[in-house]
């Protein structure tokens, strides 16, 4: 739990690996100075954490490593602003500051026995692979897995290694999309919405968890719905400005809901009784 | 009103108290600081005290000050590696016995929102707790309500007492003081503090029940009036004249949002919060560049939203706001918040 | 149309009269006309978005008219618009046309011959202005009503310092012109008196006198906001995280440190309309600070902001040899 005193402090953790995903993205492996409290490290899949770069400031970040895997925590960075682009500037055995976990997670236990469809877009992935390692930890507890993912371009896309590893698996389905052509790219073309409505998967016991840009999302939500999802049947996870992460300061709400406390995983069905302020 | 104890506190006598209760406590009480300006100060000998003039600030400070230190960093060198760094930690939460003198109803209603968001819920604000918890307050009764008041609307009155540990009426030469916890009666036993003449108490009772009426808004189900109320047009009409500034949420006694940002001095530095506004672009900007506010209209029907139907479903219909109507004084282009919500509860 | 012999009260219902027939005809062609109408007390005037025939009813002119309407203007850019200005708005039209800001054929401007509006600052000071009654206007008096009674105080005690010393009461630039017109009628010296009162202490005292006005400052950013000529507000200095220029905490260093950094960004630029002050929810002098650079822009310069919709101010541009600027003999 974040410390349970004061849950502005962040706990301090060594950065063991940094791994440069594409041009803009990195992902670090961080483990908390305190042994005994990275033992004790609990949270579900989903849940965020604040990175902390003392003097630059905190921004939040998907735990995306999964909770079955927990030597290290990791969290994968898209540049972007002040916090992150310091985030990029470390190498391994630098200290940051750690608070979590933070936030909702998502209802797995809901999902048991069913057929699970991740689209991811860009650095939406990152949610999507701490979901998907953990039912792949747990996969008799699921059906069908697939993932759609799509990125700008082939050198966007992250988790260059595991989307190898899990093309080769036979347990889940794997299509890569990137949003026009490219040399040496034989693989689909398409944004990823339009990729979703050609394949056109049947919304039958089926489960779609979508992660993305704001656009993205807006338009793989549209498509689900022309294929006939129910609301229930859609997860998404929701990005916005973060300062407290305890649901205090006020500017991450959509309505009456904190993105930071009662997100970032909403259903569509919860997000249709909010505020249409994607 | 249920009081413990009534006594008087002759006018004449209040900086001789104030200065005496400096010793032991931290005290904040309503200072002239200019010819037209009023704010909550700490009290020091000398200070002109004004009582019957509203506050240009509330006093919200007090339990939630406009910059805060979280935490303090220090990195060092470590000497074995020079590649390496350590980095040092240090936080405090201080709170002084503190005594709140001379807020208004309006002002102890809008610190029960503090309350309510910072030190009631799943997430709690150690420092807000810790002033809270450490502040006496003396709330001082209107029996003048401004042009711009409409505490009456939003559940409040100008002789309510609930969060108070002392209540003060005016009248003739001071003011009637009667406890309404056990604090507020320790505070009586002050030499200050002297018997209550009978024609005093009657006094204070009949200056109480004159209190002028405020015109009411019809603010019954604004809750789901305002939910269903998201018309871009009707926004964009309301906020045409905002220029986006901060002044109504920093003047109000219930705005509660804040920044934290790092402030770094060499290899050390500070992470501290400060106030913010939901008012401002920068607000709710995403470092990719999205904005899910991105115009004034979106940003003014989240705070009305807020105040009068979010804050409320998830806070036993308490308001996000208290009525004292400083944002419509305070306000650049004289918005009335009043006037919006008429407009609200009539639209459609 | 001898403005002398018309009263005071007449020649603003002429006003408002033509004001109100100039918008009859052109409404039609624009998105809105911006002009004021009753806020929320007798005492105070808002800003008002003439979009129907219906409104035109609404609109006032009086020396309550404060608002410099025109720093709606720069976000408007791309939509027709109508807009009502006073001799000292249509200078941040000027400048705003000068930089390129906003474009004059997007804008059909009603001018209006001012002979100055109120600091509401210095009504407060004498007046307690918690429920006013009524409020009208004399031949050269302002008469406020409250339930303490009836006050009369000569207009020329309450007009803000910028109206005291106005050179411009006549709008530069418009397409109608609300009432007749007149040349300045105040000494141009008036308006530097509390500058130069200030110049008179030596730096430390000034310094002192800063932080004590700055104190009370809440770092709202409504005089930002307010500014015609803060067109940068979403994207300040003073807020900006990347790059790191300031700190947010709100000692009366970083206040102080934001309103010299405010009236830089200004320098050369600056009409003086005063809405940095009268925007200010804590009432601190701060147009003095601007002024002061005004000061020293058209001493060094002779150029004063918003007169030439042709001029380059100076601080955009350089000569190779400056009239004023004579470095090989300094």
């Amino acid at each position: 739990m974040a410390n349970a005193i004061n849950a502005f402090l962040p706990e301090i953790g060594t950065i063991i690996k940094v791994i440069d995903e594409t041009p803009t993205i990195k992902s670090l492996q961080v483990v908390l100075d305190d042994q005994g409290r990275m033992r004790s490290f609990r949270f579900e899949p989903g849940q965020v954490a604040q990175l902390s770069i003392f003097g630059a400031g905190e921004a939040t970040f998907v735990i995306n490593s999964p909770p079955t895997r927990v030597e290290y925590l990791q969290f994968s960075v898209m540049k972007a602003g002040e916090v992150t682009e310091r985030i990029h500037q470390c190498k391994e055995g630098d200290l940051v500051g750690v608070r979590g976990p933070l936030g909702n997670w998502f209802p797995y236990e809901d999902m048991k026995g069913k057929d699970i469809y991740f689209i991811g877009g860009g650095i939406g992935m990152a949610p999507l692979r701490t979901l998907l390692l953990f039912m792949l930890d747990n996969r008799k507890d699921y059906g069908a897995i697939t993932l759609l993912y799509g990125a700008r371009s082939p050198q966007d896309l992250c988790y260059q290694e595991e989307l190898k590893e899990w093309e080769a698996r036979d347990d889940m389905e794997l299509i890569l999309t990137v949003d026009r052509e490219f040399p040496a790219w034989d693989k689909r073309v398409g944004l990823v919405p339009n990729v979703l409505k050609e394949l056109a998967p049947s919304p039958k016991g089926k489960i779609a968890i979508t992660c993305g840009p704001p656009i993205m999302i807006r338009f793989t939500l549209q498509a689900l719905a022309e294929l006939g999802y129910k609301d229930e049947q859609v997860i998404t996870t929701l990005e916005r400005r973060m300062k407290c992460g305890i649901g205090l300061c006020g500017r991450c709400n959509i309505g009456t809901r904190y993105v930071c406390v009662d997100g970032p995983v909403f259903s569509l069905a919860q997000l249709k009784k909010l505020p249409p302020e994607l | 009103m249920v009081s413990l104890k009534v006594l008087f506190l002759a006018e004449e006598k209040i900086p001789v108290l104030l200065k005496r209760l400096s010793k032991t406590s931290q005290v904040f009480a309503p200072v002239q600081v200019s010819d037209t300006v009023v704010v909550f100060q700490e009290f020091s000998n000398g200070a002109q005290v004004v009582f019957d003039k509203q506050a240009s600030m509330p006093p919200k400070g007090v339990i939630f000050p406009q910059t805060e230190q979280f935490l303090s960093y220090t990195y060092a060198k470590d000497p074995e590696n020079l590649t390496r760094s350590t980095v040092q930690l240090d936080h405090q939460v201080e709170a002084k016995p503190t005594l709140l003198f001379g807020a208004r109803p309006c002002d102890v209603q809008g610190l029960a929102v503090f309350d309510a968001v910072f030190t009631q819920g799943q997430w709690q604000d150690p420092s807000v707790k810790a002033r809270t918890d450490a502040t006496t307050i003396v709330t001082l009764l209107c029996v003048k309500p401004e042009g711009t008041c409409f505490c009456t609307s939003v559940g409040g009155s100008p002789t309510a007492t609930e969060g108070a540990d002392l209540a003060l009426t005016p009248v003739s030469g001071g003011y009637v003081a009667e406890a309404i916890t056990e604090k507020g009666k320790t505070m009586l036993q002050d030499e200050a503090f002297t018997p209550a003449k009978d024609k005093q108490v009657k006094e204070a009772e009949r200056v109480r029940a004159a209190v002028k009426k405020q015109d009411t808004l019809p603010l019954k189900q604004i809750e789901q009036k305002l939910i269903k109320l998201f018309s871009t047009e009707f926004w964009e009409q309301m906020s045409a004249p905002c220029i986006s500034c901060g002044a109504c949420t920093y003047v109000c006694p219930a705005c509660y949002c804040f920044n934290i940002t790092d402030e770094p001095a060499g290899m050390g530095g500070e992470r501290i919060r400060t106030w913010d506004s939901c008012m401002f672009y920068q607000y709710t900007l995403e470092a990719s560049g999205h904005n899910p506010r991105p115009t004034k209209a979106e940003r003014y029907r989240n705070r009305i939203g807020h105040k009068f139907s979010y804050h409320p479903t998830n806070y036993k219909g308490q308001f996000g706001c208290s009525g004292c109507g400083r944002c419509i004084k305070a306000c650049p282009v004289s918005l009335d918040i009043r006037q919006v919500l008429r407009e609200a509860t009539t639209h459609g | 149309m001898d403005h002398v012999a018309r009263s005071v009260k007449e020649q603003a219902v002429a006003v408002l009269a033509n004001i109100k027939e100039a918008i009859t005809r052109e409404l039609e062609g624009l998105a809105f006309v911006i002009g004021w109408e009753e806020g929320y007390d007798p005492l105070h005037a808002a800003p008002f978005f003439v979009r129907s025939l219906a409104d035109i009813e609404r609109l006032i002119w009086n020396p309550l008219c404060v608002h410099n309407l025109t720093s709606y203007l720069p976000k408007l850019k791309g939509r027709k618009v109508g807009i009502i200005c006073k001799g000292c708005d249509s200078r941040s039209i000027v400048q705003l046309l000068q930089e390129g800001l906003i474009k004059r054929e997007e804008l059909v401007i009603i001018g209006i011959p001012c002979r100055g509006v109120v600091d509401m600052a210095r009504i407060k000071a004498r007046v307690d202005c918690s429920q006013i009654t009524d409020v009208s206007f004399t031949e050269k008096a302002i008469a406020i009503k409250t339930p303490d009674g009836r006050q009369e105080i000569p207009l020329d005690e309450v007009l803000a310092t910028k109206c005291l010393s106005c050179q411009y009461p006549t709008p530069l630039v418009y397409d109608h012109l609300a009432g007749a017109a007149f040349s300045a009628q105040r000494p141009a010296a008036a308006l530097y008196a509390e500058v130069e009162e200030i110049e008179k202490l030596d730096l430390k005292e000034r310094l002192a006198h800063w932080e004590k006005e700055l104190d009370r400052c809440i770092r709202c950013y409504a005089c930002r906001n307010a500014c015609p000529l803060c067109v940068c507000q979403d994207q300040c200095a003073a807020e900006s995280r990347n790059p790191h220029w300031f700190s947010q905490r709100t000692g009366v260093n970083e206040k102080v440190m934001w309103q010299i950094m405010h009236a830089l960004h200004l320098a050369g630029r600056c009409t003086d309309c005063g809405e940095c002050e009268r925007a200010c929810p804590m009432d601190i002098p701060i147009q003095r600070i601007r002024r002061k650079l005004n000061k020293e822009i058209k001493e060094l310069f002779e150029y004063e902001a918003g007169i030439n919709p042709e001029d380059t101010p100076p601080l955009y541009t350089f000569k190779v040899e400056e009239p004023t600027i004579k470095e090989k003999e300094w």
